[in-house]
């Protein structure tokens, strides 16, 4: 501990840095491995191999370049959904309605897919993308107002706005734009200009995925690196602060707000415009919910939710190869998920606690 | 479009709203107790489904409904209180251990369902004994009353009954104003020796043993069976039913009811082909507008009393 | 007369020691207090009065001394234990639940039952009767939301009553209460008096204590200075025993500082509380450049409010506040820090810091819009590393770096830090400093306060408000005091002002007593 405060040499700064994401990288990586860890368990109880099952986990995950490439295309609407998690999270505003800004977002992208016709697809594109962010942004508002004006808590209203915004984008899908030629219940199929462009044949990925890694350091560009960035997250780690310090607290949470529900709208966008190609009702297993665990594991920071989304996404895609290769049952996916979530849950706890012996003996030493 | 309304709305509609409101009001209930101690309870989804889920491997094993109920109740119990003692005793926050409970939840039930029952996606078999329904005396042979009051399974009756009970036992009971101290001015139950964290343990496991409840009535009455996702976002729309009484019971009725009668309709609705989206969605619509009613009125009370007060001190200092 | 019976005791405390780390909240305390009297604590902040009070009903264990009740020792392990003793604490600030009646409130824990159901028509029988025993008019089945403040209180009272309660002791009562409230009050407790029971009151108000009070306790710095039959005593000797002839510590000021231009005009603002009462009440006052004006009074008469206020954190109603002339009446606390104002606040945890911040992002959090700083897109990395070295380092701030996590740091560090963002810009006019040096160690406090004087001679107006008397002296050039949200002006710093500033602190506002 150098007293005077002087800059540290620059070796010393570095390996500092390095100490501090090693550490929580590896929190990460132990809440991961004791979650496997659980689901290995599970599977030796039911007399079946742990190790067989994984392998087969794995090879349906990323076996071989399409399947890989098939699990980064599922993490794609992961991605964005734990961006918009983590945006709102750092800024201690809990948006519970993910899940129905991602349905409003995919319907708008659909709609403007289309309805809009004779536009070349570098316009196309970019227009039902634009639609998607704007639709997921908008489906935040009356949950802003409702903050700014009467101060009640976002929890309850973005709750009932999921359930609002599924009803209508399925209303939308069933009766006012359903297409009864295809199998599934939706809308009809998007024109080729408005999908999004493959880029490996023999796999589903498109260029969302792209889009949604660009996100990621976007994301980490804005939070971390500009003013406004900077101030939603001192808003989060203490309003009262962020208030007496001069800062707009109300115009950072309607901000936040904002932000979240654009990036799960982008992601409802990309997911119909990439994979679905037409808006179906019910497209989303809870992407929104995953989304939070996501935010949650990766500790709210947009970089971690890149790995946390692929790995969420390798687990769906290798379950079913698991199934059906070791007959160990998808659902041993769904506890491995459970218990991360609670390990996170304990995570968090250690946070609150070792912050809390903190406070605690500073307030009792002086 | 001719609607023929008299095909939409009939008495067994009514019915049909009763039945549907049912699970949720029970868990409606139960987790008005964690709320009214200052909990935002999200488990309640996954209480229901472990609820629902262990209902039917206790029916299968005591051959009796009852006995079903009975191992839901433990089952729930024991969820409840591991919820507790994350959350009460290691301080980690209640909406992430309510949302960790309901994905454990589901993928728990998921898993056990091809482990203890043998299949996978739903079991459905005859050793899985249901509740009958029961035919009340009397009112079984008025027309029209019959068909709503009577002939509805038990669980029906215990949900309705028990609105009263939960009433009785918040408002008129010791136990219920300690429970409401806790939750709106924690302070004077400290000051007074009462115990927050016990009367939040005992609440949270009230909503447990409600949820239950719930549960067993979705997998043991109408359908004997369980299927994944069966509680299909019923432990949500309770939360909301919850946050439209603002913590009472007797509100949280009345949106138990809505949304029942959204419920029936909908299916009504879904049989003529007619959106049954909008209906669905009033519950929800209603409930913001509620809890945006519900401000407005905080606010101008204190507006109001600022402004008595700026009277009293005006008429003091001329005194 | 009375007779110093033993029998006629109701409780006594001997040698009570409590020590909390760095402060020695009761040293070797020893009171008696007889069957029916009305006693009066009075001290001003830091006294320790609060923390005696705690101790008799059970909230704190004392680390060394014994408590009698009726002349047998007792043992309180938590509050239960002393209610079960007959001791009843009335709260400054109500611990009743709004929704509840009043009548509900004061069976709370210890309902009348019927079969399971608590039995409202003995709760409202049994609580009209006590209160017509006692003579508190109360109506038990008003809504506790809806009753004034006088009720809430006399619901207070009858809580404690209502348990058996023998010894009662309010924490300041009258803070809430209008004068006539005050009167009825006082009509009760001297009822209760007669009816046997046992009142101490903690109170920084002199006047009332000479109103009501049989014997007057001093306490100061954690001891008895002396307890004075209420009779034999006047205002301006329990004035002088509260605060002492003394000032600790030395000047730190030169004695002829000629001030400069007003930087700061506060003309007739009155700020309201959360219970929508005026905290301030029709406020003036002025402060010059180079000048250190002390706010002085006892917590809990507006000092927070009037702060807030200013800093733009709480509406003003009526009247204005002017900046180096500008009128910032209501304005963005953003906008107030731009006219020039600086605000060190009481509270540091919560607004003074984020603790899970780095440090220098919370070194940055009032001036990082400036293009020097930032611009729209971009954190000037290089700039803002400058600034925050360049502040820990000034100010010395023990920090392994910048980018360390500011909880890591000590009290003293982090309010060295807040200090060092406050002052260290050097544009700030105004500086407004709360409890600036509270809970820190002594070479902190050294340092912070010669920063603020420093500050001083460069030009600014320094508002020093401090529950501590003895700093106030030590700092200010001018003081005034805040008593029920009211503005004294004490004057300026000579060696007669302890005496001023204590009348004013104590409710005395004629001219003071003879020397």
């Amino acid at each position: 501990m150098n007293k005077n405060g002087l800059k540290l040499p620059l070796r010393k700064q570095i390996l500092n840095i390095l100490s501090e994401v090693l550490s929580q990288g590896l929190n990460y990586l132990i809440i991961l491995v004791l979650g496997l860890a659980i689901g290995a368990v599970v599977i030796w109880l039911s007399d079946l191999d742990p190790v067989a099952a994984y392998t087969s986990l794995w090879k349906g995950a990323f076996g071989n370049v399409y399947k890989t490439a098939d699990t980064l295309d599922r993490s794609t609407v992961l991605i964005l959904s734990g961006l918009a998690a983590a945006v709102a999270y750092r800024t201690n505003v809990f948006n519970l309605g993910l899940e129905g800004q991602l349905y409003v977002g995919g319907m708008a992208a659909a709609m403007v897919g289309f309805l809009v016709q004779g536009l070349p697809s570098a316009i196309h594109v970019p227009l039902c993308l634009l639609a998607g962010v704007l639709a997921g942004a908008l489906w935040t508002i009356p949950v802003i107002y409702f903050r700014i004006k009467w101060n009640i808590p976002v929890m309850v209203p973005t709750l009932m706005l999921n359930y609002i915004g599924i009803l209508l984008t399925q209303y939308l899908a069933v009766f006012k734009f359903n297409d009864p030629t295809s199998g599934m219940i939706g809308t009809p199929k998007l024109l080729d200009s408005a999908r999004l462009m493959k880029f490996l044949p023999g796999s589903t990925i498109n260029i969302g995925f792209i889009i949604a890694i660009v996100m990621v350091f976007v994301v980490y560009w804005f939070m971390f690196k500009t003013r406004t960035g900077y101030e939603l997250r001192i808003v989060g780690f203490n309003p009262s602060f962020a208030a007496a310090s001069g800062m707009p607290v109300n115009r950072s949470i309607f901000l936040a707000m904002l932000i979240s529900g654009g990036l799960v709208g982008l992601g409802g966008a990309t997911i119909i415009m990439g994979f679905f190609g037409r808006f179906i009702t019910s497209f989303s297993p809870g992407y929104g919910w995953d989304g939070m665990m996501i935010s949650l594991l990766a500790q709210n920071h947009p970089i971690g939710v890149l790995p946390a989304s692929i790995f969420y996404a390798a687990l769906a895609n290798g379950a079913l190869t698991m199934q059906s290769q070791t007959g160990v049952p998808q659902a041993v996916v769904g506890m491995v998920k459970g218990s991360i979530m609670f390990f996170v849950t304990a995570q968090l706890f250690l946070n609150y606690f070792r912050g809390r012996m903190r406070k605690w003996k500073l307030t009792s030493a002086e | 479009m001719e609607i023929d309304l008299r095909g939409i709305i009939t008495v067994s509609l009514i019915a049909a709203t009763l039945r549907m409101t049912t699970p949720v009001l029970l868990a409606t209930m139960g987790g008005i107790f964690s709320s009214q101690t200052g909990i935002f309870h999200v488990g309640l989804e996954g209480l229901m489904d472990i609820g629902a889920f262990f209902a039917v491997v206790g029916s299968v094993a005591t051959g009796s409904p009852w006995g079903g109920l009975l191992y839901a109740f433990v089952a729930c119990t024991i969820a409840s209180l591991i919820f507790a003692v994350i959350h009460l005793e290691l301080g980690a926050n209640e909406i992430i251990v309510g949302l960790a409970l309901n994905i454990f939840a589901i993928g728990m039930t998921k898993y056990l369902l091809v482990e203890i029952l043998g299949n996978a996606g739903y079991y459905q078999s005859p050793l899985i004994k249901g509740f009958s329904p029961v035919d009340i005396p009397i009112i079984k042979d008025i027309p029209i009353l019959n068909e709503i009051l009577s002939g509805h399974f038990p669980l029906v009756y215990i949900a309705f009954l028990l609105v009263i009970v939960v009433y009785l036992v918040l408002y008129k009971t010791p136990f219920g104003f300690h429970l409401r101290t806790v939750g709106e001015k924690v302070e004077a139950a400290q000051a007074i020796g009462i115990s927050p964290k016990r009367i939040k343990y005992i609440g949270l496991i009230i909503a447990g043993i409600f949820c239950a409840m719930g549960g067993t009535f979705l997998s043991l009455s109408y359908l004997n069976l369980f299927s994944e996702n069966m509680t299909a976002g019923r432990g949500w729309v309770a939360l909301a039913a919850i946050n439209f009484g603002l913590g009472r019971p007797i509100p949280g009725l009345i949106a138990c009811l809505i949304f029942g009668f959204a419920d029936a309709l909908a299916l009504r609705l879904q049989q003529f082909d007619l959106p049954s989206q909008v209906v669905l969605m009033l519950p929800y619509i209603t409930t913001l507008l509620v809890l945006a009613a519900a401000a407005i009125r905080q606010e101008t009370r204190k507006r109001r009393a600022g402004r008595l007060k700026a009277e009293q001190e005006k008429a003091a200092a001329s005194a | 007369m009375r007779l110093r019976h033993k029998m006629a005791e109701a409780i006594s405390v001997k040698n009570i020691c409590k020590e909390f780390p760095g402060v020695k909240a009761n040293q070797d305390v020893s009171l008696s207090i007889e069957k029916g009297e009305i006693r009066a604590i009075i001290g001003e902040n830091g006294a320790g009065k609060t923390t005696l009070m705690n101790i008799l009903y059970g909230l704190y264990h004392p680390d060394s001394g014994s408590i009698f009740i009726k002349g047998e020792e007792v043992k309180f392990h938590n509050a239960r234990a002393a209610m079960a003793h007959g001791i009843g604490m009335v709260h400054q600030h109500f611990k009743l639940v709004p929704s509840f009646t009043l009548g509900q409130n004061i069976v709370l824990g210890v309902e009348p039952k019927k079969a399971f159901f608590v039995d409202n028509k003995n709760v409202n029988e049994s609580v009209k009767a006590l209160s017509e025993k006692y003579r508190l008019p109360i109506d038990p089945e008003k809504l506790t939301l809806e009753a004034s403040v006088g009720e809430q209180q006399r619901a207070e009272i009858l809580k404690a009553l209502y348990r058996g309660a023998d010894i009662l002791i309010l924490d300041e009562p009258t803070a809430v209460l209008t004068d006539m409230e005050t009167e009825e009050l006082f009509v009760m407790l001297r009822g209760l008096a007669q009816h046997g029971k046992t009142i101490l009151f903690i109170s920084h108000k002199l006047r009332e204590v000479l109103a009501i009070s049989d014997n007057t306790t001093v306490m100061r710095l954690g001891k008895v200075i002396g307890t004075v039959k209420t009779s034999e005593t006047d205002t301006c000797q329990l004035a002088e025993m509260m605060i002492g002839r003394e000032t600790e510590g030395g000047r730190m000021r030169e004695d002829n500082v000629t001030p400069g231009e007003t930087v700061l005009e506060v003309k007739g603002i009155s700020v309201r509380d959360e219970r929508t009462l005026l905290a301030v009440r029709n406020a003036s006052f002025e402060m010059k450049s180079g000048e250190i004006l002390g706010i002085a009074g006892v917590d809990g008469n507006g000092q927070e409010e009037l702060i807030e206020a200013i800093i733009g954190l709480r509406p003003v109603v009526g009247g204005e506040i002017l900046v180096n002339g500008k009128n910032i009446t209501q304005k963005s606390t953003r906008q107030i820090r731009e006219s020039g104002v600086s605000y060190i606040p009481s509270d540091r945890y919560k607004s003074g810091v984020a603790v899970d911040a780095h440090v220098w992002e919370n070194l940055i959090a009032v001036d990082y819009f400036k293009s020097s700083l930032s611009s729209l897109f971009l954190l000037h990395v290089r700039n803002i590393n400058q600034l925050a070295d360049n502040i820990i380092e000034r100010f010395n701030v023990v920090t392994p770096n910048s980018k360390t996590q500011t909880g890591h740091l000590s009290g003293g560090n982090i309010q060295r830090l807040i200090v060092g963002r406050e002052l260290g810009s050097e544009r700030a006019t105004v500086v407004i400093a709360s409890q600036p040096t509270r809970g820190i160690d002594i070479a902190g406090t050294e340092a912070i306060r010669q920063n603020l004087v420093d500050y001083a001679k460069r030009g600014a107006g320094v508002l020093l408000i401090s529950a501590d008397l003895d700093e106030i002296l030590t700092l200010s050039d001018r003081v005034i005091v805040l008593y029920e949200g009211e503005v004294f002006d004490a004057g300026k710093y000579d060696d007669k002002i302890r005496k001023r500033v204590g009348d004013y602190m104590t409710g005395l506002h004629e001219e003071g007593c003879e020397l």
